[in-house]
């Protein structure tokens, strides 16, 4: 496609978000502003904004890409991403907005009374956003090189730069109006190619048609081991990730928290829609792109192939743009997130340490990228979810419901889940995709049981060491807030 | 241009004493027990459901003759896993939330009635 065209969507996009991000810095003055909006959002923008925030490059690009490999097995992704919000909502969401914490760290201290805690939380959260912020970089390598030609390193620097301006100039409360542009942003790129196009094949002239059923790559369709192991890692990763936790605190309360979780689920199941089309399409009408080994770009290169022309180039950029959206966006939030928590815990938590924080958070995953290879977006996104599902949410899980757990058994079976799991991870690297065993590539089903168990079993050996405040802190967690004005 | 020193305005988050303290008695933590006993048992029974139902679903698209059929050209398997599952997500939450709310609406009845 026309550099120039790309180059013009990504322009745009990028000032869009800084522009946004100045009118909030506007209205955003105290250190509360910076973490979390002071808690004053609408759940509409909230969760347009959540929306947004969690969309990321394994959404935008990388399901689709993976149902052009494996077909219907690759649906669970989508599926997963969604329903994840689903468990957040049964098991996290208002008792979370009651704690009154603006971090996962916050909260672990708050609930077991233990610095020892909080120093083990912070530094899963910290791993878990790096992790995830390198996909995010990596697809928008893969964006430049596809659209504009230039070389791939461009495009991972140009998101961080852009994240590094808008966090450091606005905190959250622009990010929140940042993020909820970019949900609708990202939902109306995808759309109105895919209009185009299916307008385009219901004309006579339509390419030769595969059937959807047919196998573009010979790779050997998944187990139920597979997709089951998926799926926890997706319902149970989806909760415990910072960036999307801490979005909750920016409820006024438990039951709006609970309501915005809502609409969230409502937006996700729209957009997780028009990947889900895209594969097929692509599927059906150019699966050649499988063979080609480009099938995370299939979403940006699909309109062009299908429909050429400028309106093809068109359609393209609009593409781009929303795929530039979807880097953007999870990557600031992840940068805000763990600014968040290195600057409370390591910088003393001045807005001037939030600003130096949010350039370390940054800079660490650039680097990391360049290091590494890009793997299929969706695959690496799932590994990043089992880590997370390994580690912090059994510590929010039994830290919500139970009241047996200790700062010794969180410990434990934090340090258990983040091993096993990062050591899956490691030796999946090592062995490469062809020579890993099935169970070590989708890990989630026993390191998640695992982790559970040494913290379910550790707290046992130590009851004693249940902390006193064990009382207020369930009280405070569960009970609704009253309305402070009428209160009896 | 002005520096101003900025500071967090963490009280607002903080419960009023009074309620801490009715809460803390005996009597209120009999009821905070039970509310907790209550939105954890409708939690877990929400989440089972969802579940058995996206287990059942790729069952459902594996009976012959279902698999193969079409809707508007689209396979009846990806329409099934690709669309049919978000709805049953929607509906749980919605579901979920009317009756946790209304736990709590029990829970403050009983705590205020004292």
């Amino acid at each position: 496609m026309n550099p120039a065209i790309g180059i013009a969507a990504i322009a745009a996009v990028s000032a869009a978000t800084a522009v946004i991000g100045f009118y909030g810095l506007r209205i955003s003055r105290t250190t509360g502003d910076f973490y979390v909006a002071s808690r004053t959002v609408r759940p509409w923008w909230n969760a347009s904004a959540i929306g947004g925030e969690y969309l990321s490059a394994a959404s935008f690009l990388g399901v689709a890409g993976l149902i052009l490999l494996s077909g219907t097995d690759a649906l669970w992704f989508p599926v997963g991403y969604t329903a994840g919000y689903l468990m957040l909502l049964l098991f996290v969401a208002a008792p979370l907005r009651r704690s009154g914490a603006y971090t996962i760290p916050d909260f672990t201290e708050a609930r077991l009374d233990s610095r020892a805690v909080r120093r083990v939380t912070s530094l899963a959260v910290v791993i878990v956003g790096w992790l995830y912020i390198v996909p995010q970089l990596h697809g928008a390598a893969l964006t430049i090189r596809i659209t504009t030609g230039l070389p791939a390193w461009v495009g991972s620097t140009a998101v961080v730069v852009v994240v590094c301006l808008s966090v450091v100039a606005g905190g959250m409360r622009s990010i929140t109006f940042v993020q909820a542009f970019q949900y609708w942003l990202k939902l109306t790129a995808l759309a109105v190619p895919l209009v185009f196009i299916v307008l385009g094949l219901t004309d006579s002239s339509s390419p030769a048609i595969a059937s959807a059923a047919a196998n573009p790559t010979g790779l050997a369709p998944a187990g139920p081991y597979q997709n089951i192991s998926l799926l926890v890692a997706l319902l149970f990763g989806t909760l415990g990730l910072p960036h999307v936790l801490v979005r909750f605190y920016t409820n006024p309360d438990g039951q709006s928290a609970r309501r915005t979780t809502l609409i969230v689920l409502g937006l996700l199941s729209v957009f997780y829609l028009f990947p889900t089309a895209y594969g097929l399409a692509g599927r059906m009408f150019a699966p050649g792109l499988a063979q080609a080994g480009q099938a995370d770009a299939l979403v940006l290169l699909l309109p062009g192939h299908l429909i050429g022309g400028t309106a093809g180039e068109l359609l393209s950029a609009l593409v781009v743009a929303g795929a530039f959206a979807a880097f953007l966006s999870t990557t600031s939030g992840l940068v805000v997130s763990l600014a968040g928590v290195i600057s409370q815990d390591v910088l003393g938590g001045s807005v001037r340490g939030f600003r130096l924080a949010a350039l370390i958070s940054a800079a660490v995953p650039l680097g990391l990228s360049f290091m590494s290879d890009s793997l299929a977006l969706a695959g690496s996104v799932g590994l990043v979810f089992a880590f997370t599902a390994s580690t912090i949410c059994p510590v929010l899980l039994l830290g919500i419901w139970w009241r047996g757990l200790t700062d010794v058994g969180a410990i434990a079976g934090m340090v258990t889940g983040g091993l096993l799991c990062g050591g899956a991870m490691v030796a999946g690297t090592a062995l490469g995709a062809a020579g890993t065993p099935f169970w070590l590539a989708q890990p989630a089903a026993w390191t998640v049981p695992a982790a559970f168990a040494v913290m379910v079993l550790t707290s046992r050996a130590t009851k004693t060491r249940v902390p006193r405040t064990i009382t207020k802190v369930m009280t405070r967690l569960h009970t609704p807030e009253r309305p402070l004005a009428t209160e009896r | 241009m002005t520096r101003v020193r900025v500071t967090a305005p963490r009280s607002a988050a903080r419960p009023a004493e009074s309620r801490e303290a009715a809460e803390e008695s005996a009597v209120g933590q009999v009821f905070v027990r039970s509310l907790i006993r209550s939105q954890l048992r409708l939690a877990l029974v929400v989440a089972a459901g969802f579940l058995l139902i996206l287990g059942a679903f790729p069952l459902l698209a594996a009976i012959p003759g279902l698999a193969e059929s079409r809707i508007a050209g689209i396979p009846f398997d990806w329409l099934l896993l690709g669309a049919g599952i978000y709805p049953v997500t929607g509906i749980s939450a919605w579901l979920y939330i009317r009756s946790a709310a209304r736990n709590e609406a029990r829970y403050r009845d009983l705590a205020e009635d004292r």
